[in-house]
This record gives C-alpha cells, structure tokens and sequence, in this order.
C-alpha cells in the first residue's frame, strides 16, 4: 500500500489547502467590505465637488487640485462618477462635464489604456471614451474594432455609436461582417441608434459580396425605415440567390411602407424559398393595403405553417375587410387554413364582435355558421355561457344547436 | 492469488480509481475558475440593459407544466408574466390534475376556450381543450395526464416562439432570469441550449414570488445541499460546459432552441431522468446532423428552487435520479467512447459511465474492502485513519473551493454567517452525508436493475406528490 509517510503529507498538503481556502473566502469577503467603504467615502469626498461644479460652472482651485491629485486607482471612481452624471445629463451641461474629464486628464489617460495588454483595461477605456471622448477617439476606437478579443469589439462599437459622428458610423458599418457573431450582433443594434447616420454606409454594404454583413445591413435598414434603400431592396428580393437575404430585404420593404414596393412584395410572395414568402405575408399586413388581401388569402393556404401564421396575422392588421377575407377563408375547402383563419379572428377579438352583430348582420350569421362547420367552436361556446341575455345570445345558442344537429 | 491478495489488489484499484475521479474534479475545478472568472467580467460590459430593448432578442415561450398545483399556479403564472424579456408569453399545461388548478388558472386570467390550433409535432396524450387569455401572453393547455415530460413536449408544441424555456411550475425565477439565458442564444445561432443555476431558495426570504433576501436555513439537510448545488453547478457543470459535453440541463430551468429540440423528438416519456436525456439526445441528433453546435450553461441566469428538509424524500428524488441517470446512459450507450460524438462521446459519456454511474458501487466497495483490510490486518489502523482524513480534506477543500468561487465572482450570500455556515458544511459533509448518497445510489442501482420493466408504468402516474411537497430537483 502506499507509503504512510506520504499519506501524512497529503494530510498535511490538504489541511493547509483548507485552511488557505478559508482565509481566502474571508479575505475576499473582507476586502471587498473594506473597498466598499472606502468607495463610500471617497464618492463623499468627489461627488460634492462635482455637484458644485455643475451647478456654478466652475471648480474651485482646491478642488480642481484635489481631483487632479488623486492617486491613480481613485480617478477610476471619479471617472465612474462623472461618466453616471454625463449618462443622465443632455446639452450644455453634459458638454460641461465631458469637458472636465478631459482638463482632469481622464481622456488621455483611456486613450493610453487602449494600448494595454490586459483586454479588461481596454475594454474598460474603450466604454470611459464613448462617454467622455469626442470626435478625436473615433480614431482610435475604430482601431479597437479589430481588437483580438470580442468583448473589446463589442465595446468599441457601443462607444463608437456613443459618439454618434459620420466617421463612427463608417468604422462600425465596416464590423458588420466581424467573424464573431457577439460583435456583429453589437454592431448592427449599436448602428440602429445611431439612426439615419448609418444609411449611406449600409447601403454601400448592401453593394458587396459580405453575406452576413449583407443581411444585417437589410435589416438595419428597415428597422431604420430607410427609403433611400427601396431601390437596392427591392432588386435583392427579387433577384438575390440568398433566402435570407432576400427574406430580410422584402421584411425590410413592408417595416419602409411605401406602397409603390407592393409588386415587388407580392412577387416575392411566390418565391420558391418559404421564409421569404413569410416575410413577404409580414411586409403585406405591414403595408396594409386591401388590395393584396387576395395575395394573402392565398397565403394562408401555404403548406409551411409559418406562412401561414403570418398572412392570418396580416390578414387581421387589414381591420374589417380583413376580417371579412378571414371569414370567407372560413368557409374555403383548406382545413388548415381555417383553422388558422378562426385563431386569428379569435385573437383580434373578432368573434365577439361578429357575435354581438348577429341580429342584425347576415354576414356576422353566415360567419358563425362557417365556424361552427369548421369545428372552432370553443370560443363560440364561452361566448354563448358569458355573454349577457339577449337576442344575440339567444341566437349564438341556436346556431350551435344547429350546428350539433347538422 | 489469495484472499488478502485480492483484497490488497482491490484496495489498490480503489485508491487507483480515487486518484484519478479527484484528479478529473481538479481539471473540472480549474476549468470552471477560468471560465466563470472570465465570465463575471465579460459580464461587466455586457450591456444586459441594451438587450431589453433590442430588436435581435428573439420571443420566449415559457413552458410550466402543471399537475395539482392549485396553491401556487396563479402566483407562479403571474411571476412567469411579469419577468423582463423583450417579448415572452407563457405556456401552461394543465396535465389532467386532479385537483382546481384549471379552475384557478381559468378564474384568476378570465381565461377562454379557444380554437388555437396546436401544432403536433411531438407526440403527447390527448389535447382536451386550448384556453386563451386577453393577454395574448398566456396559453393553458389541458390535457390528459401523461407526466411531466408530456406535458412539456404538448407546451413546446403549441409554443409560438423560436426559443423555448422549460421550467418547473413551482421555481422562482429571478427578474432578468430569462433575458441572461436567451443571451447566449442571441448572441450565438450556434447555441442550441442554455442551462441556469439552480438555487436553493430553502432559508430565503420570499416575497410575491421574489426571492427578497438571501440566507440559509436552520436545518442541517438543506445546508448540505446548497453546498453539493454549488459543487455540481458552479464547479461541474461549468466545466463540462466548457468543454461541450455538459449532458444536464436541470428541469427547473432550462432554455432550447425550439426547433432543436423538436428534431432530437422532444422530451422522453418512458423514463425518470428526462432531463438528462433530453440534453443527451440533443447532443447525439446534433452530431448525428452535422451541425455545429453548443449546449451552454452559464452561472447568472438564477432559478430558485425549494429542496427537501427530510431524509425519506431526498432519498426518493436520490433514487429517482440516480435511476434516471443510468438508464440514459444506457439509452445512448452509443455513443460511449465513440469519436463522431466529439467530446460528448469521449470525455462526458465515459465520466458519467465511469464517475457518476459506477461511483457509487467502486465507493461503497472501498468502504467494504477498507473494512475487511483492517479486520485481518492487512491494513493498520494507524494507515487506515490516515487515509479517510485524506479523503476527507480532498472532499472538504472541493466543498470549500466551490463556496469559494461563490463568493469570489457571484457573491449570492451577503452575510458572513451564512458563508462560515456553508465552508463548515463544507466539511461536515464528508461524515455521513456524503457516504448516504453514495448508499442511496447504489441501492437506486439495484432498484433499476429490479424494476426495469415497471418503469415506464410508473412515470405515468403523474408527477409525485411526496416530492412535489419539497421539489426534486438535479443539481
């Protein structure tokens, strides 16, 4: 068996690794008690000061002497400090502050933090610039964007839309197509806040061979309702050879709402790929014309689910002739399409208000029956026990008796 | 070779195997340090508040699979709502209770039968009626009883969102539980799956289905969990997470791609670890496809869970899991060793084969050969003691690590009580606590062996009511 002597040892090796891993636990917990108090009173000793400053304009000498003089580890909590009031502030007083942090030497020294080598310090610098930098960091933040560590892309592109100039908006549109997908993702949300900035960019994107980049781009660009991209948009859904690129361009077509894009959109609701007829059913109830209520009628007879879902929605979104294009899908031959045509007027609260009709309208009867036929009854029975006593209950009562019969 | 031969070769194969499952809990330790230290500071610029509002988090249908749980379900329902995600409806299936938990759903949301139809595209038991809810955020579905994992394949089929979140009707969710574990999904198209920390809400203080303030409780047994739920979550999981091969995602709290999870064919019905193997098929229908993928779990996403106070049920849901274990195992035995299923194949399969199915027989055998050493003197008592206070230090600095790194990154525990509470736990563990579990999960090994073929007859009772008192949850 083993050596006593060495089990001794072990024994000994463990207890001492116990016993290390307990201080360690309460040498954490203690220090961070001890931080967060000294942090209490230093935030006690700044944060006046700031105040002042933002209510005279000005920091006294002492003061200004007494921030400059911070020792290092400090002026990251001064910078906290500012950097949450310059979050919280607009204008004139914003402006006052930022100006600050660079007389105080916070921006010179994250300029000199993106170069570390610890990608933390970086990231860290990279968000402190997108706060209190001006159009002088776009320069170096942009560099960051090809930084070896996705986080610190991420960041970049955060405070690059921050910054919110043209040149920041040119460097992030560039990431777009950034091998990682966490950077890419940060991009595209950070290039949407900064609005019509990123339109010209993205278009240029769209022009280029970068599938990804491409597809974000079309995105962004509907989010953004960007009408100087109808043109490219309205080429790629038709012509692209990427499904979702394609499905992205037609989406973004219908979030446009231009009218005059509905042939294009029409035309790709008979694309061969089901995602961009789904979204081409999406862009159709975005747009809202009743004239494409056939299209969709015809949608929603789709073998792929999703299609169909998304032309009943749309069908909904198109008010009372919709309903009515719903209705008489209620009556058509596609069990399935009935099915999703009664869940979408069900929804939309349609129902209760064909039933509440019933006396007085052969459509809102002529729907009911069509619904009891296709078996969607569930709803027509809720209705039937809680709506209050009249004729239209009575009614709805004898229509499902019938229809039991029948 | 003679009798104490043999019992010498035994004892050497046993400290063997000792060496080598500690030596793997190092590895595991020193993986999960680097991967949760690294997390807690990405997760510093996460920009978890962008993600509230941006337009690429995309919907989550909530599944709550629901058996007699009148006293809760309105509260559980209305804390699943009112969680923060950009857009998420919640899914409750009703699994032919016997008690009002339909009524109660019905009164408390003005619910309505409704002719939603249901895509079937698992097989699940009888679909008797849809109801929908004003909201539109909430669906009931009531079906015929067909157990847990039932009821959670009819909830994925009437979801109407790309991602889906699993849970138990009775966790506690925290507030932006659901947007950090949609993040990975967002942020990745790879990630088909994403598992939270389970907590142990036992001693907590819960306020309008909020954990309010966190503490431990009096009671020794729920102690010694929260540490074991620290060891197998923060410790194990993140490191089989690390490396791909994490084969459990708890069924407290669990979120999937749900197309993923419709092409691996949903959730077992004919076994007590559907968890388990569902995350395990996952992994093979993955492979088997190609596709390159990731099955994550990351330790911020937190659900509370309550965990047994008495030993009778903690011993039912050791059993149970045990059971559940090892007959995924054998359901995907395929898959052991064998290099298409990458490190799922190689590294996970073979540990839990090796470590967690067989542990418990190669401990509880050292027990009895250390005994029948000392009772004819091949070993000394002197050498005897010395080694058990080995095993005991190494089983005490894994228990302790693992608070360690609690407080180190995720810092749950504000008091100091209850973080000595937990290092003392630590220790205590190892006399008696742990050497119960090891026997509970043999005896799980021959109750497999004995019942195998009542198995399925049993799960389709329901869900068990004994357990549901004080949930069973795997850590």
């Amino acid at each position: 068996m083993l050596n006593l002597e060495l089990i001794k040892l072990a024994i000994l090796l463990l207890a001492g690794l116990n016993l290390a891993m307990i201080v360690l636990i309460a040498g954490v917990k203690g220090a961070r008690e001890l931080r967060r108090r000294r942090l209490k009173n230093l935030y006690g000793r700044i944060e006046p000061d700031l105040d002042g400053f933002l209510i005279s304009g000005r920091l006294s000498g002492e003061a200004q002497e007494k921030l400059r003089r911070l020792p290092p580890w400090d002026r990251e909590i001064l910078a906290a400090s500012i950097i949450r009031r310059v979050s919280l502030l607009r204008g004139a007083e914003r402006e006052r502050l930022v100006r600050l942090a660079r007389e105080l030497g916070l921006v010179d020294r994250y300029l000199r933090r993106l170069k570390s080598r610890r990608r933390w310090k970086r990231a860290q610098a990279a968000e402190n610039l997108g706060y209190l930098g001006g159009p002088d960091v776009v320069e170096p933040l942009t560099a960051l964007l090809s930084d070896r560590d996705e986080t610190v892309r991420a960041v970049a592109a955060r405070a690059l839309a921050r910054l919110g100039t043209p040149g920041a908006a040119r460097a992030l549109v560039r990431s777009l197509d950034d091998p990682s997908e966490v950077t890419s993702l940060r991009v595209a949300e950070n290039l949407e806040k900064l609005g019509p900035l990123a339109t010209e960019p993205l278009l240029a994107v769209l022009r280029t061979r970068k599938r990804r980049a491409r597809v974000l781009a079309a995105r962004i660009l509907g989010n953004l309702k960007a009408t100087e991209a109808r043109g490219i948009l309205r080429r790629i859904a038709l012509r692209d050879w990427d499904v979702d690129l394609r499905a992205q361009a037609v989406l973004a077509l219908g979030k446009i709402g231009n009218p005059d894009d509905l042939p294009e959109i029409i035309e790709a609701a008979r694309d061969e790929a089901w995602p961009v007829r789904a979204q081409a059913a999406n862009a159709l109830g975005m747009i809202g014309e009743v004239s494409t209520i056939p299209v969709l009628q015809k949608l929603m007879t789709d073998p792929e689910w999703w299609v169909r879902v998304n032309a009943g929605r749309a069908l909904s979104n198109l008010g009372e002739t919709g309903e009515e294009a719903l209705a008489e899908i209620l009556e058509g031959a596609d069990p399935f399409a009935r099915h999703r045509a009664a869940a979408v007027l069900e929804t939309r609260g349609a129902i209760r208000r064909l039933v509440e009709r019933l006396s007085e309208s052969e459509r809102a009867r002529r729907t009911v029956r069509a619904m009891i036929r296709a078996g969607a009854t569930g709803h027509l029975r809720h209705l039937a026990d809680t709506l209050p006593e009249g004729r239209e209950r009575s009614l709805l009562r004898g229509l499902l008796e019938a229809g039991r019969g029948a | 070779m003679g009798p104490e031969g043999l019992l010498l070769a035994v004892n050497y194969a046993i400290l063997g195997y000792f060496l080598l499952i500690n030596g793997v809990y190092m590895a595991l330790y020193a993986l999960s340090f680097a991967e949760i230290s690294d997390y807690a500071r990405r997760e510093t610029f996460s920009g978890l508040d962008d993600l509230f509002t941006s337009n690429y988090a995309p919907p989550v249908s909530v599944i709550v699979p629901a058996y007699n749980e009148e006293a809760t379900i309105a509260d559980s329902v209305r804390s699943f709502l009112s969680l923060r995600y950009p857009l998420h409806e919640v899914v409750v299936v009703n699994d032919g209770s016997k008690d009002g938990t339909l009524e109660v759903l019905k009164e408390e949301f003005d619910l309505w039968e409704s002719d939603q139809p249901v895509r079937l595209q698992l097989g699940t038991e009888k679909i008797r009626k849809v109801y929908a809810s004003a909201t539109e955020r909430l669906i009931v579905l009531d079906k015929e009883n067909g157990g847990k994992a039932d009821a959670l394949n009819a909830g994925i089929c009437a979801a109407r969102y790309p991602l889906v979140c699993c849970l138990d009707a009775d966790i506690i969710l925290e507030e932006d539980a659901l947007i950090r574990a949609a993040r990975p999904m967002i942020e990745s198209g790879e990630v088909a799956a994403v598992g939270g920390i389970v907590r142990v809400a036992n001693g907590c203080e819960v306020d309008s289905g909020r954990v309010v303030e966190v503490g431990t409780p009096r009671a020794a047994l729920p102690n010694l969990q929260i540490v074991e739920y620290l060891r197998a979550f923060l410790a194990g999981r993140t490191g089989w997470s690390k490396l791909n091969c994490l084969l459990i995602i708890s069924g407290a709290f669990g979120m999937f791609r749900r197309q993923d999870l419709i092409a691996a064919g949903g959730y077992a019905r004919d076994t007590v670890g559907e968890d388990m193997e569902v995350v395990t098929r996952m992994h093979r229908s993955l492979r088997e496809r190609n596709r390159d993928y990731r099955i994550l779990f990351i330790p911020d996403p937190v659900a509370w869970t309550e965990v047994p106070d008495t030993l009778r049920v903690l011993r039912r849901q050791r059993d149970r899991w045990h059971r559940g274990l090892i007959d995924t195992l054998l359901r995907h035995r395929k898959m052991l060793l064998n290099p298409r299923y990458g490190t799922t194949g190689l590294l996970g399969m073979p540990y839990f084969f090796l470590f967690e199915f067989l542990g418990p027989v190669v401990e509880l055998t050292g027990y009895v050969a250390f005994a029948a050493g000392l009772a004819l003197g091949i070993l000394s008592l002197e050498f005897a003691l010395a080694f058990l206070l080995a095993a005991v230090g190494l089983g005490a600095l894994l228990s302790i690590s693992a608070v360690f790194l609690e407080e180190l990154r995720l810092r749950r525990y504000p008091r100091w009580r209850d973080l000595a509470k937990l290092t003392l736990y630590g220790v205590l563990e190892n006399f008696g606590y742990r050497q119960l579990n090891t026997l509970w999960r043999v005896l799980a090994i021959v109750s497999f062996l004995r019942k195998n073929t009542e198995w399925g007859a049993m799960e389709r009772r329901g869900f068990d009511a004994a357990e549901r008192k004080s949930p069973a949850r795997k850590p």
